[in-house]
């Protein structure tokens, strides 16, 4: 037999070695994951402030659970569910109601209940959807995010983004953003003429509303920071279909930008959470949920991004402009047709 | 020796099979959901990529930006080539490190500095006015010559490596040959020093001609989603639209160029090399 050295090593013994350490070492995860307290969740890319600070803490001391979040877009998380769909690493899941209701038709849910989430016995009504397939927990509110150095006086109405005196000074979020949702509808009601709840069916009025807003246009985004940055250099003087729960806090900073509500009326972001089917930890993401919809969380959530609580006996949070309507679209609508709309939107948009 | 040469040929099987399971294995499951349906084969997704203009408006728009980034990348590194292996000491260390040192640096913050750079109130207009060479600010940002000298910034590296190996090896006594036989400098560059160095610039060129049509990340950045690329088409497929049949057809079509690009430049080099 072949010695390696003189301490006795065959090569036998050490191809034995080798493999009990390799197995160990591809073995590890499973097995620490097996008895873990980590979870992860998928939230926007826009949550990272507010899950760090006040989400990743308060789940470490109330349920002794850790954090592991991924920020990106609702769009991104749902593919993520649905290519991991046998094997789901996501526990939990916070995104948009019309990315929500395509992950329902996929079955990639598990239905929220009082039994395991007590909380959301106390939610408004209109907060739980689809049997409690998901929640709403903080809703922002959403209008037209401003440089307050150029435009003093505020954003008094959303024909201010087609006025001539913004040419070049204005970007809105692609359909591929749920934030970009707004700039349609309101298209839609300005180019027909009519009220919000006729006028979010009207897609062609829409679409030719925004084919007058390309002379406007600085650009389309799909990464909301890089825009935000520019509004915040005085690059651009209007931001379309921004929120409360991102211009609010710059504001507080000092920062030279504001948050308008213009006159025919502004959105409620559809913030929702929700169980992943199959996915790791149950327990301890059914207790996760059950914390974001609590009165502790969503005092602290509602205050640091300036968002309206689900939960009705919370006091706390972002105060909806008064005068002003408040829409909530029919997102159903929104997620049977949003793919035709982003290939039709791009084409349109194109240079 | 046979024995031999095939035993360190064994040396290769784990990058070999590293490459095949999470490179060609996957890849030839993307390439085969471009053309499955629930029928069977087809190509219908080809003809009907094709068919519309404003994919093809994209892939026009895709090769360019990459041809004119490949230009402008080899007109700024083809004299820093030079430059580079007449420099010694320490100057040769300083140009390595100040071509090798910003590859550290995540596209992402490039992107975001040249958006500084671009700006209305940014340093180039104030330059551009500074001379007056304009009276108002230049719309730099979001503009197809924003992307071009970014993407050019980012790959130049790639194109003076290989131009640079070249040169360094380059015979300097043939240039002064053709001199003493009273050939102008014009004539010395064109028929002795550029075909000489053409083997670097083509592979120099196939590097960056092929990361440029397949950029992703600095024309998401620099130039947005109204002027999007064959990558940006790509993850708008599986991401947004969630139809993973287109999203796999225009992933082979830019493999297809990629695949294009290797081979002529291997073709043109093995040529250049056989002229030498």
């Amino acid at each position: 037999m072949t010695r390696i050295s003189a301490t006795g090593l065959t090569r036998r013994t050490l191809l034995k070695s080798s493999a009990a350490a390799a197995f160990g070492t591809l073995a590890a995860p499973s097995i620490l994951r097996a008895q873990s307290t980590e979870i992860v969740i998928g939230c926007a890319g826009s949550h990272t402030a507010w899950m760090e600070e006040i989400v990743a803490p308060h789940m470490k001391s109330a349920i002794g659970a850790d954090i592991l979040f991924e920020g990106t877009k609702s769009s991104v998380n749902l593919e993520k569910m649905a290519s991991n769909k046998d094997k789901p690493y996501l526990s939990v899941v916070q995104m948009d109601d019309p990315v929500m209701i395509q992950a329902v038709e996929a079955d990639l849910l598990s239905p929220i209940t009082p039994d395991a989430v007590p909380n959301m016995e106390d939610l408004r009504p209109d907060a739980v959807h689809m049997d409690g397939m998901w929640c709403n927990y903080v809703q922002p509110w959403a209008g037209i995010a401003y440089n307050t150095d150029f435009a003093p006086d505020g954003v008094p109405s959303w024909e201010a983004l087609w006025a001539p005196e913004n040419a070049g000074q204005v970007i809105i979020p692609s359909l591929q953003n749920t934030e970009g949702m707004w700039t349609l509808f309101v298209a839609a009601m300005l180019g027909s003429g009519k009220p919000f709840s006729e006028a979010q069916y009207e897609v062609d009025a829409a679409f030719a509303k925004l084919e007058a807003l390309k002379p406007n246009l600085l650009s389309v985004y799909t990464t909301m920071s890089q825009a935000f940055n520019l509004l915040e250099q005085g690059e651009i003087t209007l931001l379309s279909g921004n929120f409360s729960s991102y211009t609010l806090p710059r504001k507080a900073e000092g920062v030279p930008v504001d948050l308008a509500a213009p006159k025919e009326g502004i959105f409620a972001m559809p913030s929702g959470i929700c169980l992943v089917k199959g996915g790791p930890n149950p327990e301890l993401a059914q207790a996760y949920v059950n914390e974001m919809l609590g009165p502790d969380m969503q005092a602290a959530i509602a205050d640091f991004a300036s968002s309206v609580p689900a939960n009705t006996t919370v006091k706390a949070g972002a105060v909806v402009p008064e005068g002003v309507q408040i829409y909530s679209p029919d997102w159903a609508f929104v997620a049977e047709n949003r793919r035709g709309w982003i290939e039709r939107f791009d084409k349109l948009m194109a240079l | 020796m046979t024995g031999r040469l095939d035993r360190i040929g064994l040396l290769a099987v784990p990058a070999l099979g590293f490459l095949a399971a999470i490179y060609a294995l996957p890849l030839a499951m993307l390439l085969a959901k471009s053309v499955q349906t629930a029928e069977g084969f087809s190509l219908a997704e080809y003809r009907a990529f094709f068919a519309d203009d404003y994919n093809i408006r994209v892939l026009a728009r895709t090769l360019r930006v990459a041809a004119l980034t490949t230009l402008l990348a080899f007109v700024i590194a083809y004299p820093t080539a030079f430059a580079m292996s007449r420099a010694k000491g320490i100057w040769l260390t300083v140009f390595l490190v100040a071509l090798v040192l910003p590859m550290s640096l995540g596209v992402v913050v490039k992107a975001f500095a040249w958006s500084i750079l671009f700006r209305a109130n940014g340093v180039l207009n104030s330059i551009l006015m500074g001379i007056g060479m304009t009276e108002r600010p230049v719309r730099m940002l979001f503009t197809e010559t924003a992307l071009i000298v970014g993407a050019a910034n980012v790959f130049l590296p790639f194109m003076v490596l290989p131009i640079y190996s070249v040169v360094r090896q380059l015979d300097t006594r043939l240039p002064e040959a053709a001199a003493s036989l009273g050939a102008t400098p014009w004539f010395r560059f064109t028929r002795v020093t550029l075909p000489l160095t053409l083997p670097g610039v083509v592979a120099g060129s196939a590097f960056v001609f092929s990361m440029s049509v397949s950029m992703y990340v600095i024309p998401s950045l620099i130039v947005g989603e109204r002027q999007q690329n064959l990558s940006m088409l790509i993850a708008r497929s599986f991401l947004y639209l969630r139809n993973e049949a287109l999203g796999s057809t225009i992933a082979a079509i830019l493999l297809a160029i990629a695949i294009a690009v290797v081979l002529l430049s291997g073709w043109l080099a093995t040529r250049l090399g056989a002229r030498r």
